[in-house]
């Protein structure tokens, strides 16, 4: 017991060693990543949910043929249905989410940042009361920097806010499309007959 | 003691927090998906009252565990990868820090010159780019000011990885464990009331989309079918 909470605990030990080397090590990389919107960590999450995403839903839907003891194995071909789904929600939620962010970032990006001098003292006052007080005259940089990471929080949430109407209005019929065509080429245009066939099927293995 | 517009305002400061700021935000978009699937389904002319009263409940729960451990989890590696960057960096020489921030320093400046995004509305002036090399290097060396910046961006970085991290184990694992599972015990307990259902193969999900892919044979399946809530409905 003992020796598996030390092992635990040099576990632990040498991957926090490892990250913390990893992030001193690359101080411009990691240093870089501050400045990250909602668009990368949309391209990142979905990226990743178009490849594990799908394999993942088989995996669970044999898991859960497997521990249940389903017979007609429906779960099994649902969640291949699933996966199709998960892989075409990944792709067209990420050209259109990106869309979205991109145009609402830069929009709100460039209105903090270009805002008029004498509106943008008053704001820099509101937004920083409690350290310096900053103004495009007294440090042009600092200025921007500050505008900057406002503009990606405040667009960001604008986007939040905008894709819940672009959804339903670009988001499902675009998805709908990638689906069918996918479903198409993967199931090659399944039919009730053909379902209902390929379900005979794994239940005649099954009874053997 | 009067409302301080500043300082409330001033909580909501996404500086040093792009993390959290990218964590709220996702969860924002969950929570908005999680809400608007369990009001379709509790809107649905097609689902009987009985049945919503087992698919709505169960929509709620997915979402509230979907959008809790996802956002409990990302929290915690936020959270550590700070404290680890927290940790390496007292640890650093004072002439490392110096070193490692002039070559953040540098490298930011020349971003700013030469810098992919560097073009239109976000083009750097000579003058912005004067004002960066004033305020981040005194001569060849990080200033004062760039050192505590340098300090501040590590830890902002190193959050931000673990805001994808969460993202990724999230919605690439967690979400459809969640979903699928809970799914499976929402399809039993409808054909346990309604034997109509034991239809193959039938959709785990709901989402406006249902209503177009009716039309293909194998997707053909009636809109009770249906798991009342995922994320995956609405692409926030």
């Amino acid at each position: 017991m003992k020796i598996n909470s030390v092992q635990q605990q040099n576990f632990k030990g040498s991957i926090t060693n490892k990250v913390g080397k990893f992030i001193v090590d690359h101080p411009v990389e990691v240093a870089g990543l501050a400045g990250c919107s909602v668009i990368a960590q949309k391209i990142v999450m979905s990226g990743s949910e178009a490849v594990i995403g799908p394999v993942m839903d088989i995996g669970i839907g044999k898991a859960i043929t497997k521990i249940t003891k389903e017979k007609d194995g429906r779960t099994n071909q649902s969640s291949k249905v699933q996966a199709i789904r998960t892989f075409a929600q990944s792709v067209g939620g990420t050209i259109v989410g990106v869309g979205v962010r991109a145009v609402c970032i830069t929009g709100a990006v460039a209105a903090c940042m270009k805002i008029g001098s004498k509106a943008g003292s008053k704001i820099g006052e509101v937004l920083n009361p409690v350290t310096e007080k900053l103004t495009k005259e007294n440090d042009l940089y600092k200025y921007t920097d500050k505008m900057s990471a406002w503009g990606k929080a405040i667009g960001g949430a604008l986007a939040t806010l905008v894709m819940l109407v672009t959804n339903f209005i670009i988001d499902a019929p675009f998805i709908n499309f990638i689906n069918k065509k996918v479903s198409e080429k993967v199931l090659k245009k399944p039919t009730v007959e053909n379902t209902q066939q390929q379900n005979d099927t794994q239940n005649a293995k099954e009874a053997k | 003691m009067g409302f301080d517009l500043a300082k409330f305002v001033n909580n909501f400061n996404p500086e040093g927090k792009t993390g959290n700021v990218l964590l709220i935000l996702n969860a924002a978009g969950m929570l908005f998906a999680a809400a608007s699937n369990t009001f379709a389904a509790a809107a649905d002319k097609n689902t009987s009252a009985e049945d919503k009263k087992f698919l709505v409940p169960s929509g709620v729960v997915t979402g509230v565990a979907n959008i809790a451990l996802y956002y409990k989890l990302t929290q915690k590696i936020i959270d550590r990868l700070k404290g680890i960057t927290e940790d390496m960096l007292n640890n650093l020489t004072p002439e490392e820090l110096t070193q490692k921030a002039t070559q953040v320093a540098k490298a930011k400046i020349n971003k700013a010159e030469k810098g992919l995004f560097n073009t239109g509305l976000f083009k750097k002036t000579p003058e912005m780019i004067e004002s960066m090399k004033k305020t981040l290097l005194d001569g060849d060396v990080a200033t004062e000011f760039a050192k505590k910046e340098f300090r501040g961006k590590l830890k902002d970085g190193a959050s931000v990885m673990g805001a994808f991290a969460g993202a990724v184990i999230g919605c690439a694992i967690i979400t459809p464990i969640v979903r699928d599972i809970s799914a499976y015990f929402v399809q039993k307990g409808l054909e346990k009331r309604n034997p109509k259902f034991k239809e193959a193969p039938y959709k785990p999900y709901f989402d406006p989309a249902h209503i177009e892919s009716r039309r293909y044979g194998q997707l053909q399946i009636p809109m009770k079918n249906y798991m009342a809530f995922t994320r995956r409905g609405m692409k926030v």
